[in-house]
């Protein structure tokens, strides 16, 4: 230990200039915008040859050349696209509002001509917040997308598609009565699925033709990815039944908490879903993997993405990212698993940087650069796509978090200076799950923190003198942590959500 | 967020992390400064305007950051800020309220700025957007600068032809989609029902020339449509397969507007019946009177 000490008061004398920063590792640059287009990014891909795929939010696809800085039209005319993948025969599957479109150049000119109905076999009433997201592919060429419910910011068209259903306070006729909307919305629910598989989840084979209802209670549900060990992951934005952005994992069968998209499960009761008790919702409900305060970690988190190896330092790899549209960073999931159950730790990651706002999709090119794809369809964010790129150099961070029967143990990519471990600020809450748009921390409490160092110095052992609370979001402030080399942690809080303690 | 601090410093900050009031400036950078502009509306008000609203009202400002409503036809509902809690809005609230002490609202430009784009400006053009008297699948397609139609793929029909120009969807675009985009010109033919008999399946389209050649199917018919301009109205080129076993009526609107004519089959009013054999390829013409 002393000779860390030792360093780390060398470290104190000579380093406020040592102070580490995101820019002094990573290079951040704009994209040109296509020439003209709205550059409002609602997709992202990065083609087999490197070449870089974004749908705009007039229905562009655009194809980016890195070589030449350019871009070519690829596509046009779809309608808020969402969501890409490509496949194997280079065709490109794109989501947008009412179908999943596969979109085919066979001439191979550089152009789709074939704009294909892969997938629409879901309703749609017209109503803005109906957007629809993916597909995310698992190992065996399944897909996954996710359906968005509609918002009582407005009523449903007089014209849908697919069967309405009878369930809920106002009938059709107010569903569609925009005259007399703001008394009808009172009824409609804050947010609601009354045409087939809002708020769900929905597996379709390789091919397309077969789909299979899966997973219900999604709200607005701007994320869906798989993970490097095969866990479908998707996101959720605060809101109602929300208390603040979730992260999911999704499995068969499971209901993700907000009630609406409940009206249809097939064997579903014909119960109103907003009007049964929020004990037995909670009951229902799997809990989230991974929570993100609102205003301070996340307020509307969006794709979550793989981060292949090398394309940072190596306790990323194969880490998760989940892009963030209100502030100006993404989110870093850091996974652990107690009792067979998934949960996560959750860190900001380039917080502090030139990123920006906006950030609503990310691919990873080639070279490891990170395309970040920014939106704002009028609320908060920003247009364009940032190019984020890692300079090679090592910097000191969290590289996982465990949790432990008396607290967690935090390793770091660099050994501490055990003189600052004793600013560690440790803190849990836990979150009211109600039909009220968020939640206030309830029972927030400080806790205290010993914190131990392992022989290295590297791996952190924070005891809080008792076993860690279920159901709570346990926060970790480590920005008072040095490595011996005098930087400070660069994504320095941990929050993470005990769904099962050790 | 903040620059790192020397280690000395920061221990000492946190010490007194427990006991310093909430830092108005950096929980609005966090929670409000992302709608919230000084000096120009953008996704909500400007401070210029908060401050006018809410000058020496705190107590209001808290109200409303706790449980928002729905004031700006439009705009965009404002989120609850209850996380933040009663002394961080209040340090919000004071913060605002001295930023933009003196400060003058900016104008926001009007109009859209991407019109002329290259896929906006384009002719032919399709456009996937929410449309009036349409489903809510509903597809644009402007066939040259004058004739446009709106084919809706949850019914797999034409439901109308405009002339006159294309649309005017700013109000759609610069939203989240909320408003249907407008139709430039008048309405020139309306298609209340569908052509074909049986339930519709959409398949999507190819383009060819710049123009969609729809594929779908009506029952158990496939059948591919498509469109041209031509001189004072447009073309609808069908065909259908396999080939039925008895002839085909098609029952068009009686409207004194347009002349429908057909390069096959015999006509009665308002109804066309075609042989198996005709019915497999054919066209109509619509004329504009």
């Amino acid at each position: 230990m002393i000779p860390f000490r030792l360093l780390a008061l060398a470290g104190l004398l000579i380093s406020p200039a040592l102070a580490d920063n995101w820019t002094d590792h990573f290079s951040f640059e704009a994209l040109p915008n296509p020439p003209g287009i709205d550059p409002q990014v609602g997709a992202l891909e990065v083609l087999p040859d490197g070449r870089l795929a974004a749908a705009f939010h007039r229905g562009e696809v655009m194809i980016y050349d890195p070589a030449s800085k350019s871009w070519s039209l690829f596509a046009s005319g779809l309608q808020e696209p969402l969501g890409m993948l490509v496949q194997q025969d280079g065709s490109l599957l794109v989501m947008q509002r009412a179908e999943l479109t596969r979109l085919v150049d066979a001439d191979k000119d550089g152009k789709a001509e074939r704009y294909e109905t892969f997938f629409d076999g879901f309703g749609m009433t017209g109503n803005y917040h109906e957007f629809a997201y993916g597909p995310a592919r698992d190992k065996d060429g399944s897909l996954f997308i996710v359906l968005g419910a509609a918002s009582s910011g407005a009523p449903i068209r007089p014209e849908i598609r697919g069967e309405f259903s009878k369930i809920g306070r106002a009938d059709f006729d107010q569903m569609k009565d925009g005259k007399n909307w703001k008394e009808n919305s009172k009824l409609a629910g804050r947010m609601y699925s009354r045409v087939p598989y809002r708020g769900w989840v929905i597996k379709l084979s390789a091919d397309g033709r077969t789909a299979e209802p899966w997973a219900s209670g999604f709200r607005s549900p701007n994320g869906i990815g798989f993970d490097t060990h095969g866990r479908l992951l998707v996101t959720d934005n605060q809101g109602d039944w929300r208390p603040t952005s979730p992260l999911y994992e999704i499995k068969k069968d499971g209901f993700y908490g907000h009630p609406a998209s409940l009206v249809w499960r097939k064997d579903w009761d014909g119960r109103d879903p907003l009007m049964m008790p929020v004990e037995e919702l909670d009951r229902m409900q799997t809990p989230a993997a991974g929570y993100m305060p609102q205003g301070e970690l996340a307020n509307s988190p969006t794709q979550p993405l793989i981060i292949p190896d090398g394309a940072f330092p190596k306790e990323f790899d194969r880490q998760t990212l989940i892009g963030e549209m209100n502030q100006p960073w993404l989110v870093r999931v850091l996974d652990d698993e107690v009792s067979g159950q998934f949960q996560t730790a959750l860190v900001p990651f380039l917080d502090g940087s030139p990123l920006g706002i906006g950030n609503n999709r990310l691919a990873f090119g080639k070279d490891g650069s990170l395309y970040v794809g920014k939106t704002a369809l009028s609320w908060a964010g920003s247009f364009g796509i940032t190019r984020v790129k890692w300079n090679g150099t090592p910097f000191f961070s969290i590289g996982g978090v465990k949790a432990t029967p008396s607290g967690f143990t935090v390793t770091l990519s660099e050994p501490v200076d055990p003189s600052t471990t004793g600013g560690i600020i440790t803190k849990r809450h836990t979150y009211k799950y109600h039909a009220n748009y968020g939640s206030p921390k309830v029972d927030e409490t400080k806790l205290p923190a010993k914190a131990t160092l392992s022989g290295d110095g590297a791996t952190l052992t924070i005891d809080l003198g008792g076993p860690l609370k279920e159901k709570y979001l346990h926060l970790l402030d480590l920005t008072a942590l040095r490595s011996v080399s005098g930087n400070g942690l660069l994504g320095s809080k941990a929050w993470y959500q005990v769904n099962k303690a050790p | 967020m903040k620059p790192y601090l020397s280690a000395a410093v920061l221990a000492t900050a946190s010490l007194c992390h427990a006991q310093a009031p909430p830092d108005g400036a950096s929980l609005y950078t966090l929670n409000c400064a992302a709608c919230h502009m000084l000096d120009q509306s953008l996704v909500g008000p400007s401070l210029v305007e908060i401050r006018k609203l809410y000058l020496e009202k705190p107590d209001d400002f808290v109200k409303w950051a706790v449980a928002p409503g729905k004031k700006r036809p439009g705009a965009v509902e404002m989120p609850s800020m209850v996380h933040v809690g009663e002394p961080g809005l209040r340090a919000i609230h004071a913060h605002m309220i001295s930023i933009a002490e003196g400060v003058k609202e900016k104008k926001v430009a009007k109009g859209d700025p991407f019109a002329q784009s290259p896929t906006q400006a384009a002719r032919p053009q399709v456009q996937r957007i929410f449309l009036p008297d349409a489903g809510p699948a509903a597809i644009a397609i402007a066939l040259d600068d004058q004739i446009s139609l709106c084919w809706d793929a949850g019914e797999c029909r034409l439901r109308y032809a405009w002339t006159g120009g294309f649309l005017e969807g700013y109000a759609y675009w610069k939203g989240n989609g909320s408003s249907l985009a407008k139709i430039k010109g008048t309405v020139r033919y309306t298609e209340p029902t569908p052509l074909f008999d049986g339930a519709p399946k959409f398949h999507g389209y190819d383009m060819d020339g710049g123009l969609p050649v729809f594929r779908y199917k009506a029952g158990e018919r496939n059948i591919t449509e498509r469109f041209t301009p031509s001189t004072g109205g447009f073309t609808r080129h069908l065909k259908l397969s396999p080939a039925s076993t008895s002839p085909l009526t098609l029952e068009f609107p009686v409207e004194k507007s347009v002349e429908i004519t057909s390069d096959a089959g015999t006509w009665d009013k308002n109804r066309l019946t075609l042989s198996p054999a005709e019915a497999t390829s054919f066209t109509l013409s619509f004329r504009f009177q």
